[in-house]
């Protein structure tokens, strides 16, 4: 009974979805205060009724219930227990129920938290993510129901795809939709603007908060994918310029500038029509991305079982909304009024020219992702866009904004002092220079870019705390008071610090990565030894071993220092899925330090030896912990009192009655 | 400089930045895209020696083999022709006979096809998009519902 | 019952969350500059802060106060241009359109798409379906589950394995015994069970995995005839027959005088030489194919091998006087585990060689020794 509760859950979802997209509207539109009231509680009934059919999927594969035909397609009841709980969301269906589940959930939490919004923004945009709300609503029920039904029940499950039973399933997913999904609430705040022809004083604080919030999540789902594949893949590869990559990259690029902007448009009104256009198109590049992963329109190394059904079904969603926004915009932008003016050198204008790398870049790749079906749609011809192209265009975009980046905190705002600034800057740019100078002559001496790469990032990283310093006034007043002044700073600075720091580790991670890495790819027999980097690795033989639902042969490494010393073993891996007959490749990763040894395992040589591929990875763990250090930036600049969502309740009333006592 | 002289100074600048990034995607787009052939494609394809192409088909069966340490060759066919492949790298684990398969690389002088990226599959449900819509057209592989 | 009960509180529940704002009475709206001021405001204080902090100069936050102060002033001009509205005929009409439709829609959409009859199934529930009913499937099921639980019991690996051999599910059976082996030690038994079950999930052929888990057993009880009895098969089928020999004969000498597998070494023994005579005019797998079939991955293989067997099949329908070729069409079923075919063929074989006849009953011993009988299927 209780499968079909949540089936019947999910069905009043669409319903309400479909009400909470009308009757607010209409209610905003006519001043009808009932009827804009409607959104909230109908909002929350959606969202509970959501997590109600989610929670049913959830128990159905904890129970491994295999009259639910999802259930049984991926699931088997001898998994372990945790990847029956994330294998929910595992696949196709069970992905767009959390994907929705996470829509109503933003949709509930708007409700709460905009309780001193004005009534018919608040309507607008809570009918927006209604419509959208609606529309996936019905693509699930029409093309991908997770409670399609089998009877009889079959009496074992064919088991989730061996790949996806990994720890980084439980997270990332969840992590890369919170981050497209939240973008849905800016989207909405952008179209209600557009619907109700004005942009109040508190829209602008609004999105912020929003975009960031989602900027957190879509950071981290990005890098803890990207670490995923690294090591679950066996390819010892942390970025492929994959179609589905980019799909979650492009979303993350503009959504980066649409951050940036919103700060212009919180702090000085300006650049608000532009800001509306960037909210517009990141959500439309979160569905796009939505799009070509669920299509399989693209080859992707990341594509599973795909069926072009569903794409054609989302390519209407894509378009109505993404059609609709636009052609929304291009009537209505008009009667809003720009903001305050500024000039070409201040921090609007490092603002603005932030925008104009990142919407280039994110064309770039958005270009590049698509080519190839627009050559195929053209001509026929099958063409592939690879990484050649990516590191071809991407790089020149991106190296110089990195390398401007330290100057825009320092700008003050409306105009600022560049020969001030670089003053500022000396000390950073000396200890960018000597880590250059150090890195050429004592590390590498072949590779200047290696040598120019970590000189940028240490200048990020250095830049970015020379802001800090600045701001507390180090040098010029005692340390203690610099100190407490430190502490006093509003948390948004030291958001944005970490923030640019953390892109500094990352740029440092993918620079030492891609010009240091060593690697040794032989045929090794039991007892033979390879030199890698300063290390010395051990083949020691192969012996199986028996896992919950798989078999495997283990390859034993063991690996040694210069001197002969041991300094541990590990192992890589070939395993076997007999549910689903599958092999997949567990790579052998050691950690030292910053840096990793990542042994991936081939097949057998004829002459009874195997075939290993062995790396040295310096720095590599610095690609992931820049961005868990963006991710924290981001999360500290949203505690920033000033950015909270409206303020108390008490508070508010205060502020409204004197608001009516200032002469009117 | 006036404030007029300004703007147009500052939007003259960003529209060159433009028209510089818009020059160089499409110039790396002419130089850095790799086509799709099929083995069939290939006798019509007029390749310049040392491009890049992908190629893509079923692996034949019976033509896998290992040669010395890590050298591994095989034939990638679409049931008419079939081209040999030469491979120095860790196969995918889904490589198998008689599944589709997509490579990376260039034809040597010797008229084989040296790869340095072999793509199979992820699942066992999945066939690469280009190899089964060029199987469909040459009428040799049907989807299985 | 239940779920009617359940799924129209859930309709009611989401109508009330549509009726009660549309019939409450809505406090005073505030008008939007309201919230517009108050955002102004607070937009004061941060620059105040600012200006405190020296982060933005004087004569820069004097400017930025005055724009604050502009807005507030053109705010303050402005007149409420919205009529507030809070009842109507329209409403009335909206809100019951609205409130209606949601018992239309979700009932009549649930009611296409829906299966309300269908009970969930979780695994618990089909395990503790009345055990009367309980087919082989669901009791493995449970025995299943119960390893699933306690993955270390080592006896209960070693009741499955069998089963699962059984069953047919063959590749189960080697796991079951691989773990019955790695929790409660070797035995010629179990390392038998091993080498037959790798044999069968390759399709019948002993591979030399199985063959060596066979060694194995023979290692631990050199008597263990069963062990004996497969590796002169493999030896047979590696085209050994003289080693093939040579393993029968030391499984006869080790034999009790009433043990039922000297029919079987003596029937083995009879075919071996058999087949060596019939070398050349052989059916069937030839030992190339056998051997070409060794270098083939599972499913290729398994498909060799039942491609051979129904081809042997077919010949034996059209030319069914061959007693040498039904014992090997018997012996193929019973190594890929048909037993029902086996005994088909058993029935069909002795009908052909007329079952009074000396060659229908020298079928008929062998089909025993195989622990089969004609017509009258095991149950397990």
């Amino acid at each position: 009974m209780i499968v079909e509760l949540g089936h019947f859950a999910l069905v009043l979802a669409f319903a309400l979805a479909l009400v909470q997209s009308t009757v607010p509207l209409i209610g905003a539109r006519s001043g009808n205060q009932r009827m804009m009231a409607v959104a909230g509680p109908v909002t929350i009934a959606g969202f509970v009724l959501t997590a109600f059919a989610f929670a049913v999927l959830t128990v159905s594969y904890i129970q491994s219930d295999f009259s639910v035909v999802n259930v049984w397609e991926n699931s088997h009841s001898l998994k372990p227990m945790i990847y029956k709980v994330t294998g929910t969301w595992g696949n196709h269906e069970g992905s767009m129920l959390l994907w929705v589940l996470i829509l109503a959930a933003f949709g509930a939490l708007v409700t709460v938290f905009s309780g001193n919004l004005p009534a018919t923004l608040r309507a607008n945009v809570l009918a927006v993510q209604g419509m959208i709300g609606a529309a996936f609503f019905l693509f699930i029920l029409a093309t991908s129901n997770p409670f399609a039904r089998l009877d009889p029940a079959p009496f074992e499950g064919r088991d989730l795809n061996p790949l996806l039973q990994d720890i980084g399933l439980a997270i990332h997913p969840p992590l890369l939709y919170l981050g497209y999904v939240g973008f849905s609430i800016s989207f909405s705040f952008a179209v209600a603007a557009l619907i109700d022809g004005k942009i109040d004083a508190a829209w602008a604080r609004w999105v912020r908060p929003w975009t960031l919030a989602a900027w957190v999540f879509l950071t981290g789902g990005i890098a803890m994918g990207s670490y995923w594949a690294y090591y679950e893949l066996g390819w010892g590869g942390f970025w492929f310029w994959d179609p589905v990559e980019n799909a979650s990259f492009l979303p993350w690029l503009s959504g980066t500038a649409l951050l940036h902007s919103a700060i212009v448009m919180e702090k000085r009104s300006a650049l608000k029509i532009w800001t509306l256009l960037l909210a517009i198109l990141t959500f439309s590049l979160s569905l796009l991305g939505t799009f070509l992963v669920r299509s399989g329109v693209l080859t992707s190394v990341h594509a599973f079982a795909t069926d072009p059904t569903r794409g054609v079904f989302i390519l209407a969603i894509l378009m109505v909304f993404i059609g609709g926004s636009l052609a929304l915009f291009a009537i209505r932008a008009h009667l809003l009024t720009a903001g305050g003016l500024f000039q070409p050198i201040s921090r609007e204008g490092a603002l603005v020219l932030n925008n104009l790398f990142l919407t280039t870049a994110t064309a770039t790749v958005l270009i590049g992702t698509l080519y190839p079906l627009l050559v195929e749609a053209v001509t026929g011809d099958k063409i592939s866009v690879g990484p050649p192209f990516f590191n071809m265009t991407f790089g020149p975009l991106v190296v110089p904004l990195l390398a401007v980046v330290p100057f825009g905190p320092l700008l003050a705002w409306k105009r600022g002092d560049i020969a001030a600034v670089s003053q500022r800057l000396f000390f950073a740019f000396g200890i960018a220079l000597l880590a250059t100078l150090g890195a050429f002559v004592f590390i590498d001496r072949v590779s200047v870019f290696a040598a120019l790469g970590i000189g940028l990032s240490v200048w990020l990283v250095a830049g970015a705390f020379t802001d800090l310093a600045l701001k507390a006034g180090f040098g010029k007043v005692s340390p203690s008071v610099a100190l407490s002044r430190l502490f006093g700073l509003p948390r948004s600075v030291f958001g944005t610090a970490l923030a640019h720091a953390g892109l500094g580790l990352t740029t440092l991670g993918i620079v030492s990565v891609v010009t240091l890495e060593t690697e040794k790819f032989t045929s090794m027999k039991p007892g033979e030894t390879v030199q890698v980097a300063d290390y010395t690795i051990r083949f020691d033989g192969i012996s199986p071993f028996q896992g919950p639902n798989y078999t495997e042969d283990r390859g034993h490494f063991t690996f040694l220092n210069s001197a002969g010393r041991e300094l541990g073993e590990l192992f890589s891996s070939k395993r076997l899925y007999p549910a689903r007959q599958m092999p997949t490749t567990e790579a052998g990763i050691r950690t030292r330090g910053l840096s990793q040894l990542y042994i991936s395992l081939g097949d057998p040589t004829v002459d009874g030896g195997i075939v290993v591929r062995i790396w040295w990875k310096p720095l590599v763990l610095l690609i992931w912990l820049g961005g868990v250090l963006m991710m924290i930036g981001g999360t500290v600049s949203l505690l920033d009192r000033r950015l909270r969502i409206g303020a108390p309740a008490a508070r508010r009333s205060a502020a409204v009655g004197e608001a009516k006592a200032l002469p009117s | 400089m006036t404030r007029k002289k300004k703007r147009l100074a500052v939007i003259g600048g960003g529209l060159a930045f433009l028209g510089l990034a818009a020059a160089l995607t499409f110039y790396a787009l002419g130089q850095r895209t790799s086509y799709f052939y099929m083995p069939g494609d290939l006798v019509a394809a007029e390749l310049t020696p040392g491009q890049r192409i992908r190629l893509g088909g079923l692996v034949e069966k019976g033509t896998i083999e290992r040669g010395q340490g890590t050298n591994v060759s095989f034939q990638v066919t679409d049931h008419e022709n079939s081209v040999k492949v030469a491979y120095n790298g860790i196969l995918p684990d889904l490589f198998r006979e008689d599944q589709g398969v997509v490579t990376e690389g260039t034809f040597g002088t010797d008229g084989v096809f040296v790869a340095d990226s072999v793509l199979a599959k992820h699942d066992e449900n999945y066939m690469p998009r280009e190899v089964a819509d060029g199987l469909k057209a040459k009428g040799v592989w049907q989807e299985e519902d | 019952m239940f779920f009617w009960i359940a799924a129209a509180v859930l309709t009611l529940g989401a109508c009330l969350a549509v009726l009660v704002p549309l019939t409450r009475t809505q406090a005073g709206r505030d008008a939007d500059r309201d919230h517009d001021i108050e955002v102004y405001r607070d937009q004061l204080a941060e620059l105040d802060r600012e200006a405190a902090r020296g982060s933005i100069g004087e004569s820069e936050a004097a400017e930025a106060r005055a724009e604050i102060g502009r807005r507030i002033l053109r705010l303050a001009d402005q007149q409420s241009d919205q009529a507030s509205s809070s009842g109507g005929r329209f409403t009335r009409f909206a809100g019951t359109a609205a409130v209606l439709s949601i018992p239309l829609l979700s009932w009549g959409v649930y009611a296409t798409i829906g299966s309300p009859d269908l009970p969930a199934m979780p695994l618990q529930a089909r395990i503790e379906q009345d055990p009367e009913k309980n087919t082989v499937d669901e009791l493995v099921a449970r025995a299943e589950a119960h390893l699933a639980e306690n993955p270390s019991d080592g006896r209960g690996w070693d009741v499955l394995a069998p089963i699962y051999y059984r069953m047919g599910r063959h590749q189960d059976a080697v796991t079951a015994y691989r773990n019955a082996i790695r929790l409660s030690g070797v035995s010629a038994a179990r390392e038998t069970g091993l080498g037959e079950a790798l044999a069968a999930s390759s399709g019948g052929l002993i591979t030399s995995d199985a063959q060596a888990a066979f060694e194995r057993a023979l290692a631990l009880d050199p008597q263990f005839p069963k062990a004996r009895y497969l590796l002169a098969a493999a030896f047979m089928q590696d085209g050994k027959p003289d080693q093939a020999v040579a393993e029968l004969q030391r499984m006869m000498e080790g034999l009790p005088e009433e043990s039922p597998w000297r029919d079987v070494a003596q029937q083995a023994m009879r075919s071996v030489n058999a087949e060596v005579e019939r070398e050349q005019t052989a059916t069937g797998p030839t030992r190339e194919q056998v051997q070409d079939a060794a270098g083939m991955d599972d499913a290729d293989r398994a498909a060799m091998i039942e491609g051979m067997v129904s081809s042997l099949d077919e010949k034996l329908r059209a030319n069914p006087d061959d007693p040498a070729g039904w014992q090997r069409l018997i012996q193929s079923y019973v190594v890929l585990g048909r037993e029902a075919d086996a005994v088909e063929a058993l029935g069909r074989g002795i009908v052909a060689m007329g079952s009074d006849s000396d060659k229908g009953a020298e079928l008929e011993a062998f089909g025993a020794s195989l622990g089969l009988k004609p017509g009258e299927p095991e149950k397990e």
